[in-house]
């Protein structure tokens, strides 16, 4: 049934019984799901965006295992593809409104379907975190952004800065070259923690600058970002650099909003699992970046959906009516 | 409905946006900036900002890809 524009139209929801939902279609949910469907589980995956989750902000990656180097479009695409082609289901665009989560039954409502799942796992992953600055909200897409891939293209020409020390800030830096006329990371330490090789590209790229010991204290402009007040973080002497924007990578914050009634989760808002990724209520799972654990890669996520889709299949097993 | 989205060949959630709006069978315009300079400098005129997607519903601008969003403009 199609709306008229303005016409709000009540849709009576689906209910869908199941024995397992993946939240959200990252590389740990996909992963998930090929080895749910590949164990012939009845299962559905809910992903509101596009399957791939952060691999999309990818433009090359270069340690998957069994890639020399592929972007993160065509990695999510071919994990997508062989999750369906196995039979996986994929429910696009279905936000969720509602959770309730116990051990005795679990209730998850999007706009479309009331889902009554046997177990789930939770693969919500994580969104970057702001740039703590004052200028923080006014600037915001007006010279600070946080996806170079979308946003990199608006500055070509233009000199841009990259603040983080992480492979993700290496990354970019990198893409960013193919539009700015000059990238100038903005490094608050004396060392980068990412991959060696990546950091030597960086190093001896002609377009990028490396500003270490150097804090970025706020942007100014007009309408847009013009220029970045840096504090030398040995000294304490401050100093303004002209720029056109400045894209920040120093960490993600878990989306776990949906869970903390239900879940036990850090302090910084990760969800506590033991190896099995088995949270505090029976049957529901974690596995990915959403979920507490030393090393974030794409990896350690395939890693957690594999064994969070293993152990479900066995809570099922021990566990059929 | 005139729906127009600004979006570049490498940013996900402007195809994000693309496949929310084709999964509800509504047509759009799309404006590739990477393309044209002129439909860049025309979305910084109009939005008076840089972050891509932009998704305009006669006149009414979503930036960023925000599902919540794009139901309410669009009456769904």
């Amino acid at each position: 049934m199609t709306a008229k524009h303005g016409q709000v139209m009540k849709v009576e929801k689906t209910t869908m019984q199941v024995d397992l939902l993946i939240i959200g279609g990252g590389p740990a949910g996909l992963a998930a799901a090929i080895y749910a469907a590949r164990a012939k589980i009845n299962m559905v995956l809910l992903e509101t965006k596009l399957p791939g989750g952060q691999l999309l902000d990818s433009y090359a990656i270069e340690n998957y295992p069994g890639f020399e180097s592929i972007s993160g479009n065509d990695l999510a695409e071919r994990m997508a593809a062989q999750a369906k082609k196995l039979g996986a289901v994929m429910e696009r665009f279905s936000k969720i409104v509602s959770i309730h989560l116990e051990d005795g039954g679990k209730t998850v409502e999007t706009k479309k379907i009331i889902c009554k799942p046997r177990t789930v796992i939770i693969c919500t992953g994580a969104s970057p975190k702001k740039l703590p600055l004052e200028n923080e909200p006014k600037f915001s897409g007006k010279g600070i952004h946080y996806c170079a891939v979308c946003d990199g293209i608006m500055y070509e020409g233009g000199v841009v800065g990259v603040v983080g020390g992480g492979n993700a800030a290496l990354e970019d830096a990198l893409y960013l070259t193919k539009f700015a006329s000059k990238v100038i990371m903005i490094r608050r330490y004396d060392y980068f923690k990412g991959e060696k090789m990546m950091l030597d590209q960086v190093l001896s790229h002609p377009k990028i600058e490396v500003m270490y010991n150097s804090d970025l204290i706020d942007v100014e402009g007009d309408e847009f970002v013009s220029r970045a007040l840096i504090k030398d973080t040995k000294t304490g002497d401050r100093k303004t650099i002209e720029l056109n924007a400045v894209f920040g990578y120093i960490g993600t914050e878990p989306k776990t909003d949906l869970f903390k009634d239900y879940l036990r989760l850090t302090p910084d808002g990760y969800i506590m699992t033991d190896d099995l990724m088995q949270t505090n209520i029976q049957g529901v799972y974690a596995a990915g970046d959403v979920r507490k654990q030393p090393y974030r890669q794409i990896t350690t996520a395939v890693a957690d959906g594999t064994i969070a889709a293993l152990t479900a299949e066995k809570y099922l097993q021990h566990h059929n009516v | 409905m005139n729906v127009t989205v600004y979006t570049t060949a490498d940013c996900n959630m402007c195809k994000a946006a693309k496949e929310y709006l084709s999964a509800n069978n509504i047509e759009f315009t799309e404006k590739d900036v990477s393309k044209s300079r002129i439909f860049a400098t025309e979305m910084v005129r109009i939005t008076g900002q840089r972050a891509l997607p932009v998704i305009d519903i006669d006149g009414k601008f979503i930036i960023g890809y925000d599902q919540d969003k794009l139901e309410e403009a669009l009456g769904l």
